[in-house]
């Protein structure tokens, strides 16, 4: 029992900075960009968060900096795929090249430096002493509760419950429809795109402010890419998005588990486990559960660029 | 009076986009050299540097050589599939399986070198067509997006070079920590240091260049890329196509990773691809997937990766070309699509 709770632990632990990166990744892509940068967003977010906090010594301020470094970022991502409307996949390649140089090459110096102040469990009187639930899910720290509860509700209650999110859903879907509506599609596409890499950003700055706390060239290792791969398995829905990510969390949990018991598997194969589960997820569903995929399935304009005169 | 507009046209003039790709890498290099400047470092005196230690001898020659060759292969990878329309992002993880299926032969074959190098050759391009086999599958029948899958399978490879190269396959001499044995056989060398991997790969590309241009099958594939419905309608195999050039793709990433590690390591060991299938990518982009094109923009690239690895003295690492290859690649995609734009000028009526 004790080793269940503690996986679950590990899993809201671990599965964190995929649920907030795939939660920024649902804003861009419901509006129609596909941003192929999370993976150098989280990139420069952790490396930004680490250099903040060990010479300020605040976690929160840390934060603030990845989510402003991914703000900044996300204009620039989306000035040049919503305003120029160069092609979505270069220009997410290249936020990923470029953000993730950049990140290793200003971050060398604070390679390996351990982070001073990080974001620690809060105790909840009661709930926190309960015997299994109380380290499974209520000994983190303040994150994960606004990550894994406050965001996706507040984000699903935005995206279905308003007529705000219902123009944000018809701008992905029909932009020639939305504009004729009257609803501001560049706008929309612009700032959506852009808080998406903030929340991208910001999943960097949980990464090594909770869960790795120090910055390494390596410490991204494929999560941004997982998370715009969950995306798609979430049928671009925030709920959906981080229940993926707390499942990620989960077999990269087991991982854990495996290498302190001393499974006889090596460290490196149990690591390629969120790898080979991404793939799975991203084929199996497609090939034998055919009536989701309508369900499921992607904005409508997703990728294409938007011309009012050539509708 | 007259006024200006601008006029999106459908297709963009090639003169004008190649004058903007240039332009683009022109205005990438001005801004890392800004950032250099503003960070305390001398643009020009780095510059020197890199060409004088590049150009400037038979040593530095050599060096680009073996960095120019296994980017004509990725280019060449991503260059093939993108003429289908499928985007290859995994040559980084075919490389490095083709590496280690050329290393399992050379280690556990024994025979002569003229025997064991082919063997070697095939089993590369066999481990890299393998490593885009699931993916490529998925995308011809259930449409699985590969750009995602064949990324992923990126770090499946890495992980089990490592994993190989520190357990199962470790050096038993006890002197190396985690690298394999060196391998019996390797590439012979044709000057200096390098190998022929480096003639293999142009001809290839020349040949690759022969085929998409003359063949029949080369225009189908054209066609499936730029239309797939029409090229159905039209009776062509797309699927046979699609699966078809995309396990070529993988294949000529798994020989470059051969060559690699036979021409230029000579041992099999973590991080043996030094980013050489992401910038691969922007060989190809950069290429406009055109195989002759691909030789001149790996070398640039070749040019631009010993740069970083020259200044890596100067407090830089390899990423920092990383974050250039970015740049270029932004600028690339504005540049792509300011093309397709011409400037009208209109008489205004008067009245």
């Amino acid at each position: 029992m004790d080793i269940l709770a503690g996986l679950i632990q590990t899993a809201f632990l671990a599965g964190g900075v995929l649920a907030l990166a795939a939660l920024g990744e649902v804003l861009a892509e419901r509006v129609g960009v596909v941003n192929l940068g999370v993976e150098g967003l989280i990139a420069l977010g952790a490396m930004s968060a680490v250099v903040t906090v060990v010479s300020t010594g605040s976690p929160w301020l840390g934060l603030g900096v990845a989510l402003l470094v991914g703000l900044l970022s996300g204009m620039v991502f989306a000035t040049a795929t919503v305003v120029v409307r160069a092609n979505q996949i270069l220009c997410g390649l290249a936020l990923t090249y470029i953000g993730t140089g950049m990140a290793a090459t200003i971050g060398k110096p604070f390679s390996g430096t351990p982070v001073p102040e990080t974001f620690s469990p809060l105790h909840i009187p009661v709930l926190s002493d309960l015997p299994f639930f109380g380290r499974a899910l209520f000994s983190h720290n303040i994150l994960i509760y606004v990550i894994f509860l406050i965001l996706p509700l507040a984000l699903h209650y935005m995206m279905f419950y308003t007529r705000h999110g219902l123009n944000m859903r018809a701008v992905g879907e029909n932009p020639a429809a939305a504009d004729a509506a009257g609803i501001p599609v560049m706008k929309m596409r612009f700032w959506y795109t852009s808080l998406g890499a903030a929340l991208a950003s910001g999943a960097g700055g949980y990464l090594t402010l909770t869960f790795v706390p120090s910055w390494s060239e390596g410490v991204v290792a494929g999560r941004g890419w997982i998370a715009v791969a969950l995306v798609i398995f979430a049928g671009f829905r925030p709920i959906n998005a981080v229940l993926a990510g707390l499942l990620f969390g989960f077999v990269t949990g087991l991982g854990f588990v495996g290498q302190a018991r001393n499974w006889p598997v090596a460290a490196s194969i149990l690591s390629m486990l969120p790898y080979l589960g991404t793939m799975a997820l991203m084929i199996l569903p497609v090939v034998t559960w055919q009536r989701m995929r309508r369900l499921m399935a992607a904005p409508d304009g997703i990728t294409a660029p938007y011309f009012r005169d050539q509708r | 009076m007259t006024s200006m507009r601008l006029q999106r046209m459908p297709l963009a003039p090639p003169r004008v986009a190649f004058a903007l790709r240039v332009l683009s890498v022109v205005l990438a290099i001005l801004t890392a050299a800004l950032v250099l400047w503003g960070s305390g470092h001398n643009p020009l005196a780095l510059g020197a540097k890199v060409i004088s230690s590049t150009f400037g001898s038979s040593f530095g020659l050599e060096d680009l050589s073996l960095l120019f060759s296994p980017l004509i292969y990725c280019g060449l990878s991503v260059a093939v599939a993108l003429r289908i329309g499928a985007w290859n992002i995994g040559a980084e993880g075919q490389f490095n399986f083709g590496a280690l299926c050329a290393t399992g032969v050379a280690l556990f074959v024994s025979g002569p070198v003229w025997v064991i190098l082919p063997l070697m050759g095939v089993a590369g391009m066999i481990g890299g067509a393998l490593w885009i086999l699931v993916p490529t599958l998925a995308r011809a029948y259930a449409d699985v997006s590969e750009l995602i899958t064949t990324l992923l399978m990126n770090f499946v490879a890495m992980l089990l070079v490592y994993w190989l190269a520190t357990g199962p396959w470790l050096d038993p001499s006890g002197m190396a920590l985690a690298t394999t044995s060196r391998l019996p056989v390797s590439v012979p060398a044709f000057w200096g240091i390098v190998h022929w991997g480096l003639p293999i790969a142009i001809l290839i590309a020349i040949a690759l260049s022969l085929f998409v241009t003359y063949t029949r099958w080369g225009y189908e594939v054209r066609i499936a890329g730029a239309n797939p419905g029409a090229a159905r309608y039209a009776g062509m195999p797309v699927r046979t196509q699609l699966i078809g050039i995309m396990l070529l793709s993988g294949a000529l990433a798994g020989l470059g990773g051969m060559m690699e590690v036979a021409g230029t390591v000579g041992r099999l060991q973590g991080g043996i691809s030094n980013n050489y299938g992401y910038i691969g990518i922007m060989v190809a982009v950069l290429a406009r997937a055109a195989p002759i094109g691909v030789l001149a923009t790996a070398f640039f690239m070749a040019v631009l990766l010993n740069g970083g690895i020259v200044l890596q003295s100067q407090g830089l690492t390899t990423h920092t070309v990383l974050a250039v290859t970015g740049l270029i690649l932004l600028y690339a995609a504005i540049g792509d699509e300011a093309a397709h734009y011409k400037i009208l000028r209109t008489k205004a009526k008067d009245g």
